[in-house]
């Protein structure tokens, strides 16, 4: 194995990672903010992607562009979804109902993508798609770089908006405690439609980040749905920064795993991590109580 | 279900959701069969059952129209043997249980004059199995994997150029006839665990071994793989001459894409599949400079056969046909073929084995270029290799049918 190797799997370690962490914060999100399990994130996160390649197929735009449509329509769509469905299911059995409410969901956007633009694979034609930079000797494919670029400004914002505003008080007011929040006169159950909606809103900006450099189908969705999930338990479930530490962490070992062990073997690093995780710390590893994990 | 309307299927009608779709196709097929009572001396029944629903129903459709337009080509012209001929066409759903029971339907019930075989090597296996026990000739349009031929069929004959081993037959014939000095010294390879997928690369890998390329990389995939930034890493820190890639579609752009972005410039890329696709060109732009490619079936080939095939097939569809199409051609006109020769088309087992025995010993020429095969049904010929030259993909190998003069080293891309 050669230093450039090492150093060139180091650097798509960490771009996969930034990737992986901006897919897995809307799903933590979810959780963090009304407990649900949401299946159908990475079939939005597809959603999203096929959106980008229509309005790039249509418009000749930079996908990017596709942003200042497909941010908003999904903000409104998650608002629209909790207030619509999830707030509709019994709190005893919120968790486990909206596993079956969210699977539904991700199997009617599978099959409409299939109904709307058959099954052939796509992918965006980008006159940049292989243009790349050069950091002592190893490569840096642009794309990635603009993914890893989204997933860093999406994450920070989000932080920041969490941290540092009324809303994101109020938000994390409700996820502390609802009943308080509500005493304090904060409308709980507009904050979590809006908070749903954030969460969606993420998942447009990944879909978008992940159609740069990959090829999409309507089933490649079940693809990612696991590795997401076992990045959020492994990262604390609820937990922003823990996902994303945990996504960066996923993301390198499983590229550097790749040298020695190949692609089938470095896969199973997901499932290893969140076995482990499970068995000796099954908060996850940056979940305390769930009221300090923002 | 039944695509056919015959005295026997009135009387075992299925009450399925599917059966209006049946009639509508049977009226279709009755007008191409001339006697709708079916099996009598002026006609040859050839019974089918294909995957028309379930898991492979995209290919399956295609084998369909490729046998229904090779029926009506015959009858056109005058039939088999001056008699019509008549498809009798089951749908398996895609089970390889219910391909078997078709088949023993078809042989045993129906006594069909002759069999043609379904799509792909799960299918493809159980269905010769049926065929063989009852002494049958079975010829069939799909089912390259070496499994296929490793079951011991002496009745099988696989209607395409080559099986999967031999995909880049004629690439490593070219590679190994190129001066040492200019030769590529070492190659890469990466495939999907999937055994059509590597069969390719690996039938590569073993002739270039053999002639002394050495090999640096080999890569495995599992078929779910997405991201391929590690293993182009791999590939271009070894700087390979030439890189092969066992793909199928989404795998072999990707990767294509990743080798890109590492500014990995070989001498020479060959994959499978992926760049013989629509898609292909749409998805990486002018990117393709050099790409190489094996393929089963091109409407340019300038064979005759192939030729009024197009022409054919282009008239009563009103577009060019696919290779499951062509596939299916070919099986019927390897039955057309040994028919004609032995003079007979009846379920007895001495006209099958005479048919049997005819196709070991002799060579058809068909939409795919002449055929014959070993005593296993392995046919002996070899996949076309095109390459995308200035933003088209064109026949390079074999050089009497070239389009184009191979390039090589390939421009960096």
């Amino acid at each position: 194995m050669s230093g450039s190797l090492l150093l060139q799997s180091l650097i798509l370690g960490l771009l996969l990672g930034g990737l992986y962490a901006l897919l897995a914060a809307g799903l933590t999100l979810y959780f963090g903010v009304m407990r649900v399990v949401m299946i159908a994130h990475s079939a939005f996160l597809i959603l999203a992607a096929y959106l980008a390649w229509f309005f790039t197929t249509q418009t000749g735009l930079d996908p990017l562009l596709s942003l200042i449509i497909t941010v908003p329509l999904f903000f409104a769509a998650g608002y629209g979804m909790q207030r619509a469905l999830l707030s509709r299911l019994r709190p005893a059995t919120l968790t486990m109902m909206s596993v079956l409410l969210t699977f539904a969901i991700a199997l009617i956007i599978e099959g409409g993508l299939g109904y709307l633009f058959s099954g052939t694979q796509r992918r965006i034609q980008l006159g940049y798609s292989s243009a790349s930079l050069e950091l002592w000797g190893a490569r840096i494919a642009v794309v990635k770089l603009v993914a890893f670029g989204l997933a860093a400004v999406s994450l920070l914002a989000l932080y920041l908006l969490l941290k540092k505003t009324r809303f994101g008080q109020a938000l994390r007011a409700t996820i502390q405690h609802r009943e308080a929040a509500q005493l304090l006169g904060i409308d709980t159950d507009r904050i979590a439609g809006f908070g749903f909606g954030l969460g969606l809103a993420t998942a447009a900006v990944g879909g978008t980040a992940l159609a740069l450099d990959a090829t999409i189908y309507p089933s490649l969705h079940w693809h990612w749905i696991g590795p997401l999930m076992a990045i959020i338990v492994i990262g604390g479930l609820g937990s922003i920064p823990g996902a994303a530490v945990a996504a960066m962490l996923l993301g390198v070992t499983q590229a550097l795993l790749q040298i020695p062990m190949g692609t089938t073997w470095a896969q199973t690093v997901f499932y290893l991590a969140l076995f482990a995780t499970l068995m000796f710390r099954p908060q996850g590893f940056f979940g305390g109580r769930l009221a300090q994990r923002f | 279900m039944r695509f056919t309307k015959t005295p026997t299927a009135s009387k075992r009608s299925r009450a399925t959701l599917a059966a209006a779709a049946a009639v509508t196709l049977a009226s279709t097929l009755a007008a191409c069969g001339a006697a709708e009572e079916g099996g009598g001396d002026d006609e040859i029944v050839i019974g089918i059952s294909l995957p028309l629903t379930g898991d492979f129903s995209e290919p399956g459709k295609g084998i369909q129209r490729g046998y229904e337009a090779w029926a009506e080509y015959v009858n056109d012209n005058g039939g088999l043997l001056g008699r019509d001929v008549r498809l009798e066409m089951l749908d398996d759903q895609s089970s390889a249980e219910r391909v078997a029971a078709d088949y023993e339907k078809l042989i045993n019930q129906e006594q069909v004059d002759l069999v043609v075989g379904p799509f792909s090597t799960r299918l493809v296996i159980p269905a010769a199995q049926v065929a063989q026990d009852y002494g049958y000739l079975f010829v069939e349009p799909a089912g390259a994997a070496p499994e296929v031929f490793e079951e011991g069929f002496e009745n099988l004959f696989y209607a395409a150029p080559a099986v999967a081993d031999d995909h880049y037959k004629l690439l490593a014939e070219h590679i190994l006839a190129m001066p040492e000095s200019e030769r590529p010294k070492t190659a890469a390879y990466a495939s999907m665990d999937d055994p059509f997928a590597q069969g390719t690369a690996y039938g590569l890998k073993d002739a270039l071994e053999e002639g002394g390329i050495k090999t640096v990389a080999d890569e495995v995939y599992p078929p779910n793989t997405t991201d391929f930034s590690s293993i182009a890493a791999k590939i271009a820190d070894t700087k390979a001459d030439m890189v092969v890639g066992g793909s199928q579609y989404q795998d072999g752009v990707n990767l294509i894409v990743a080798l890109q972005q590492l500014d990995y410039q070989p001498k020479l890329a060959a994959f499978s599949t992926a760049p013989t696709e629509t898609e292909f060109a749409e998805a990486i732009g002018d990117k393709t400079q050099g790409i190489i490619a094996p393929t089963g079936y091109t409407t340019k080939a300038d064979y005759p056969e192939n030729q009024e095939f197009v022409k054919f097939y282009e008239e009563k569809h009103g577009e060019a046909p696919g290779e499951d199409e062509a596939n299916a051609w070919t099986t019927g006109q390897v039955v057309a073929a040994a028919v004609e020769a032995v003079e007979c088309a009846e379920p007895d087992p001495d006209c099958q084995s005479k048919l049997i025995d005819w196709l070991h010993e002799n060579e058809v020429e068909t939409v795919v270029g002449p055929l014959s095969w070993d005593d296993k049904g392995r046919p002996q010929s070899a996949h076309m290799i095109q390459q995308w030259v200035d933003g088209e993909i064109k026949i390079v190998l074999p050089e009497d049918q070239a389009e184009a003069e191979f390039v090589y080293p390939k421009p960096a891309w």
